[in-house]
C-alpha cells in the first residue's frame, strides 16, 4: 500500500525477529479518539507507557504459542523453561479430538511436547545439556519431522546459548529444529511472539519450492477461528479449484515447508500472518495481501476477488460471488432487518467488542453491515502494520473512541460500564466481563469448536454469527443474574472517575538506551 | 522417578526430570492457585505478564474446567515485567502496583507472589513489601517457578503466611485445620473439604477448610488457635504444618489419604478424636449413624455391581492422596482389583516406602498391585499398555488412549482434567464413595 508506514526487510540471518515496538512501533496503551491515535502514529509520537496497575494479560510465549505450536501435526515441542511455562500446554492430547473425523479431522495424529523443567541448578550452571538431551530424547520417542524450540523468560536472563545447542544436537538427529525465541521478558507486545515464531518457520523449516502449487493458497489462522471457519473456507476455495493451506495451527509439518510453493498467502488475521507474508514474499516471492479478512459478506467478497487475482479466477470468482449471494444476502437482509427493528425505538443497537487489533478492522464494517452500531473499540496492541487502514476505517466509518489494552481486565470493566453499550463482545478470561445487565456473548468460538453455530468467517459464519448474536439478544439470564448475585472485584470510586487510564501516567517508558521508544 | 528410563550412551547425560507433559505447575502457579482458593487474598504477580493468564489454562480450566473467579485469569494484578525492568530492576513498578491495587481491589490480605525473573534479576521484593508494614496486610511469598512444583507453592503461601502474618493465640479445643488439600491440583477441593468439615461437626469438631468460605482471611488468622493440625495426604501439608508446629506448637498428623468412604472416613475420625480426646461415645454413635446411611445407599447400586460388573480390574494414575484413598475404596469395599498403580506427583523420596505400603499391605487383594512412581507422560502411556484393567481412573491426559490403546473405561479423578466439570462433587467422606460408584458405574450401566 502506497501510504503504509516503512516497514523494514525481514532479515532471516538474525536469530529472531525485532520486537512489534522497534518493528511497527507497536504500543498497548491509548485512549482516545481513533483519529488522535493514527495522527499520533503517523507524527512518531505514538509511545507506550508504564502502567501504575497491571492484570496479567499473556506473553510472547503464554498468549499463546505455549498452546499453539504444540498443535502442529508430526512434530514435537521443547520446551526451554520452567514447568510452569509449559502447563497452559496441558491439554495438548484432547485438543481437535472432539472434532468428528467426519468433518474433516485425521483419525489417528499425535500431538507431543516436553519440558526442560529448568531448576535452581540449571539457572546457577546453565542447562544446554539438558536441552541437548531434551532434542534427542524428543527425536528418540517421537521420531518427528520437526522440533520446535520454545524459550521462556529464564532461558533468555540466564543466557542459554539456543543457536549452540541447536548447531550440536542438529547434525545427529533426523527432525529438523526450530527454535522460536518467545522469551516472555523481551516484549510488552504478544505479537513479537508470532513473528518469532514466523521467524523460525521461514529460516529454519520452510523449503525453497521445488514446484509451484498454482491452486494452493496459504491461509494463516488461529485459535480464535473454528474448525467450521476451515470448513467454510476450503467450501469457497473449493468452488474455485483452489485448495487452502491451513496453518500454523494443526497443520502438518509439510504443510509449513511447502508454504513457499503457494499462489498467494491471504489473511484472517492481518496482524497475526503480517511476518509471514512479508517473509514469503520476500524470499519466495509467494505475494500476499493483508486485507481485507472474510468476515462478512463484503469482506468475504474482497478476500476471494484478492485470491482470485492470484490464482487467475477473476472470472470465476464473480460467479462465485453471484451464486453465494443469492444464498445467503436474503437471509443478511433479515438478521439486519431485525436488528434493526429490536430496539423498537429506531435507535441501533450499539456493540462493544473488545478485540485484537486485526479483529477491530475485519469485525467493524462486520457489525455495520449487520446492523449493529459499535460506539467503541477495544484492541490488545496498535502498530504502524493496521496504520493506513485503521485511518481508512475511520474515513468510512467515522470517528470512534478506542482503549488500546492487552486484556486489561479493570481497564475494560470501566470502559464497558461507562459507555453501557446494547451488546458486550467479550473473552471470558477476565473473571467478571460477561456479567452484564444488557446483551453479552462471546466474541468467538476456540478451534476445537465443530459447531455450524459457531462459524465467523465467509459467507455462512456472516450469517451463522449474525443469529448467534440475535440469539444471545434474547437469552440474558446468566449474566444478568451473575451481575446481581455476585461481587465486583474492584472499589466503587473506580467507575465513578470517568478515566480507564487513571494509573496511566503522561511519561514514556524507559528503554535500554535511556531514550523513550 | 522411575528407574526404569531407558537412555542410551547417544542420549549423553540422562535428565531424568525431563519430561513430557508432567502433572503439575510452577512453585509460583501453586502459591498463585492457593491465593486464588482463599476468598479475600488478593494475589498480586511480580512476574512476566504470562505468569497468571497462562495458569488460567494450565492450573484452573485443567481442574476440570474451572474458572480462576474475579482475580484469577487477567483479571490477576501483575507487574508484567520486560527487558527494561530486567535492565533497571522491578521495584519501582512493584511498588506502585502494590500501592495501585490496595487502593482498586477489594481484599483483606494481599499476597504478592514473585517468579523467575525478580529472583533472577535481584530484585529486593522483600524490602518493597516493608514499605507497607503497618499499612497494608501484605505478605510476599518468594515463588520463582524454577524453584519447585505448585505442589510446594502450597506449602510456600502457607510458610510465608506463618512467618509474616500469623500471631500465636490461645488454643481453641476442639478445633482442626485441614491441610494438604491442593487447590485446583487436587480436583475435588472444594467438594471433599465441605464433606469433611459437615462430618467433624457431627462430632463437635470445627474444622478450618481455609478455603472456598467468604471468610477466607479470618479462617486464615485463625489458623494457629487449633488444637490440631490434621494433613490429608502423604506428603502435601505436611511442611505447612511443620511451620505451624514450629512457630505456634500446634501439633499436628498426617493421613496417607484423602478418605474416600467409610472404612477410610471412619479411621480419620478416630484418630482425630483420639488425638482431641473426645467423648468416645459420641464418636462413635456418629460413626454408626453415617456408616448405615452409607451402607444403605450402597444397597442401591448392590444389584447392578454384582450382575453388571463385579470384580473389576482397575488402574489408577492420580495423585498420591487421590490414588491411594481411591485404590483403597474399590479394593477393600467394592471388591474390585487394582491392577497398577501410578503415582503421578512425585512424592519426596521420604514418602515413597509408606505409600507403597498403603498400596499393598493396605489393600484387600490377592496379588497386589504394581505401584510406580511416574511424571513422565510419555512413560506413563507405554506403562499401562497390555494389562487387563477395565477401569482406568486417571487424568484426562489418558482420555483419548483409554480405549483405543488399553480396551479400558475412563474416568478424570486426577489433575489435569478437561474433559468434566468439576464444582462441589466429592469422593471424600462417608457419601464420597457413592459417588465414585455412581460415576464409575454410569460409564457401562445399561437395563440389566
Amino acid at each position: 500500500m502506497s501510504n503504509e508506514p516503512n516497514i523494514p526487510a525481514i532479515d532471516l540471518s538474525t536469530k529472531t525477529c525485532p520486537n512489534r515496538e522497534q518493528r511497527a512501533n507497536g504500543v498497548n496503551v491509548f485512549f482516545g479518539k481513533a483519529s488522535d491515535l493514527v495522527a499520533k502514529a503517523r507524527q512518531g509520537t505514538l509511545c507506550n507507557r508504564e502502567r501504575e496497575f497491571q492484570q496479567s494479560s499473556g506473553c510472547l510465549l503464554n498468549f499463546y504459542l505455549s498452546v499453539r505450536v504444540p498443535t502442529i501435526r508430526d512434530a514435537a515441542v521443547v520446551f526451554h523453561a520452567p514447568v510452569g511455562c509449559s502447563s497452559s500446554a496441558l491439554g495438548y492430547r484432547e485438543l481437535y479430538r472432539g472434532i468428528p473425523p467426519g468433518l474433516g479431522r485425521p483419525e489417528r495424529f499425535e500431538l507431543q511436547w516436553i519440558t526442560t523443567n529448568l531448576n535452581e541448578n540449571d539457572v546457577v550452571h546453565g542447562a544446554s545439556d539438558k536441552l541437548a538431551f531434551a532434542l534427542r530424547e524428543a527425536e528418540r520417542r517421537y521420531h518427528p519431522k520437526a522440533i520446535f524450540i520454545l524459550t521462556s523468560c529464564t532461558a533468555g536472563i540466564i543466557g542459554e546459548d539456543l543457536e549452540g545447542t541447536v548447531a550440536e544436537v542438529q547434525p545427529r538427529i533426523n527432525a529438523k529444529i526450530v527454535p522460536v525465541h518467545c522469551e516472555g521478558v523481551r516484549s510488552r507486545l504478544v505479537q513479537t511472539g508470532y513473528d518469532a515464531l514466523w521467524h523460525g518457520i521461514l529460516k529454519y523449516l520452510v523449503r525453497k519450492p521445488t514446484k509451484k502449487q498454482p491452486d494452493l493458497v496459504n491461509v494463516a489462522s488461529m485459535l480464535s477461528y473454528t474448525w467450521q471457519d476451515r470448513l467454510e473456507i476450503k467450501r469457497l476455495l473449493g468452488k474455485l479449484g483452489l485448495r487452502a493451506n491451513f496453518i500454523p495451527e494443526f497443520a502438518s509439518v509439510e504443510d509449513l515447508q511447502q508454504l513457499s510453493e503457494a499462489a498467494v498467502t491471504a489473511p484472517l488475521c492481518s496482524t497475526y500472518t503480517d511476518y509471514l507474508s512479508r517473509g514469503l514474499e520476500q524470499e519466495y516471492g509467494v505475494p500476499f495481501f493483508l486485507y481485507p479478512s472474510p468476515m462478512g459478506i463484503e469482506n468475504t467478497d474482497n478476500w476471494l476477488r484478492e485470491i482470485a487475482k492470484h490464482t487467475g479466477k477473476e472470472k470465476e470468482v464473480e460467479d462465485l460471488i453471484r451464486e453465494e449471494h443469492a444464498v445467503w444476502v436474503p437471509k443478511m437482509e433479515k438478521i439486519r432487518a431485525e436488528f434493526l427493528s429490536l430496539k423498537g425505538d429506531g435507535s441501533q443497537v450499539s456493540v462493544l467488542g473488545a478485540l485484537g487489533q486485526g479483529r477491530l478492522l475485519a469485525q467493524t464494517p462486520y457489525f455495520h453491515e449487520i446492523g449493529l452500531k459499535p460506539i467503541a473499540a477495544i484492541a490488545q496492541d496498535f502498530d504502524n502494520l493496521v496504520l493506513a487502514e485503521t485511518e481508512q476505517l475511520i474515513r468510512e466509518r467515522g470517528d470512534f473512541p478506542i482503549l488500546i489494552n492487552t486484556f486489561q481486565a479493570a481497564e475494560q470493566a470501566h470502559l464497558t460500564q461507562t459507555l453501557d453499550p446494547d451488546l458486550t463482545l467479550t473473552c471470558p478470561f477476565q473473571g467478571t466481563s460477561y456479567k452484564r445487565r444488557k446483551g453479552m456473548t462471546r466474541i468467538h468460538a476456540l478451534r476445537g469448536d465443530a459447531l455450524p453455530s459457531s462459524t465467523q468467517s465467509g459467507y455462512a459464519g456472516a450469517i451463522a454469527c449474525g443469529e448467534f448474536l440475535l440469539r444471545s439478544w434474547k437469552a440474558k439470564s446468566f449474566q444478568q443474574t451473575m451481575v446481581e448475585k455476585t461481587e465486583d472485584p474492584y472499589h466503587q470510586w473506580w467507575y465513578e472517575q470517568p478515566n480507564p487510564h487513571h494509573y496511566v501516567p503522561d511519561q514514556p517508558v524507559r528503554t535500554e538506551a535511556g531514550a523513550a521508544e | 522417578m522411575s528407574a526404569h528410563l531407558s537412555v542410551t550412551e547417544e542420549l549423553g547425560r540422562p535428565h531424568l526430570d525431563v519430561l513430557e507433559a508432567p502433572r503439575w505447575s510452577c512453585a509460583l502457579g501453586g502459591a498463585l492457585t492457593t491465593a486464588l482458593g482463599v476468598y479475600g487474598v488478593v494475589p498480586i504477580l511480580h512476574s512476566g505478564a504470562g505468569c497468571g493468564l497462562g495458569h488460567q489454562f494450565g492450573l484452573t480450566y485443567a481442574s476440570g474446567n474451572n474458572a480462576g473467579g474475579a482475580l484469577g485469569g487477567t483479571g490477576t494484578p501483575c507487574t508484567c515485567l520486560v527487558e527494561e525492568h530486567v535492565v533497571f530492576g522491578g521495584e519501582p513498578k512493584l511498588r506502585n502496583l502494590i500501592k495501585s491495587t490496595i487502593e482498586l481491589v477489594k481484599g483483606d490480605l494481599f499476597a504478592v507472589v514473585s517468579g523467575c525473573v525478580p529472583s533472577l534479576i535481584g530484585d529486593d521484593t522483600d524490602a518493597i513489601i516493608r514499605e507497607f508494614k503497618g499499612k497494608s496486610p501484605l505478605i510476599h511469598v518468594k515463588a520463582p517457578g524454577f524453584g519447585g512444583t505448585s505442589y510446594q507453592g502450597y506449602e510456600l503461601f502457607f510458610e510465608a503466611l506463618a512467618e509474616q502474618y500469623l500471631e500465636p493465640q490461645p488454643v481453641k479445643k476442639g478445633t482442626i485445620n485441614l491441610l494438604g488439600v491442593v487447590p485446583f491440583q487436587h480436583l475435588f477441593w472444594k467438594g471433599n473439604l465441605a464433606a469433611l468439615q459437615s462430618t467433624f461437626a457431627k462430632i463437635g469438631v470445627e474444622a478450618n477448610i481455609i478455603v472456598t468460605e467468604f471468610n477466607g482471611v479470618e479462617n486464615l488468622r485463625r489458623i494457629p488457635s487449633a488444637e490440631l493440625n490434621v494433613a490429608l495426604s502423604p506428603w502435601n501439608g505436611h511442611r505447612a504444618a511443620t511451620a505451624f508446629e514450629q512457630k505456634f506448637g500446634t501439633p499436628w498428623q498426617a493421613h496417607p489419604r484423602l478418605p474416600v468412604g467409610p472404612k477410610q472416613t471412619t479411621s480419620l475420625i478416630r484418630n482425630v478424636a483420639q488425638a482431641l480426646s473426645l467423648d468416645k461415645a459420641l464418636v462413635e454413635r456418629v460413626i454408626a449413624e453415617e456408616e448405615r446411611s452409607a451402607y444403605r445407599f450402597a444397597e442401591y447400586f448392590g444389584d447392578g455391581l454384582v450382575l453388571g460388573l463385579p470384580h473389576a480390574y482397575f488402574a489408577v494414575v492420580a495423585d498420591s492422596p487421590t490414588a491411594v484413598g481411591i485404590t483403597q475404596y474399590l479394593a477393600n469395599e467394592i471388591a474390585y482389583i487394582p491392577d497398577i498403580v501410578i503415582l503421578a506427583d512425585d512424592p519426596p523420596e521420604s514418602a515413597r516406602p509408606a505409600i507403597i505400603r498403603e498400596l499393598t499391605d493396605g489393600v484387600d487383594v490377592v496379588n497386589k498391585p504394581e505401584v510406580v512412581f511416574e511424571s513422565d507422560s510419555y512413560r506413563i502411556r507405554q506403562k499401562l499398555k497390555n494389562r487387563n484393567f477395565l477401569f482406568l481412573l486417571a487424568s484426562s491426559l489418558e482420555k483419548i488412549t483409554a480405549g483405543e490403546e488399553y480396551g479400558a473405561m475412563h474416568h478424570s479423578i486426577a489433575f489435569p482434567s478437561y474433559d468434566r466439570l468439576i464444582l462441589d462433587r466429592n469422593y471424600a467422606g462417608y457419601r464420597g464413595g457413592l459417588a465414585l460408584v455412581e460415576d464409575l458405574t454410569s460409564k457401562w450401566a445399561g437395563p440389566l
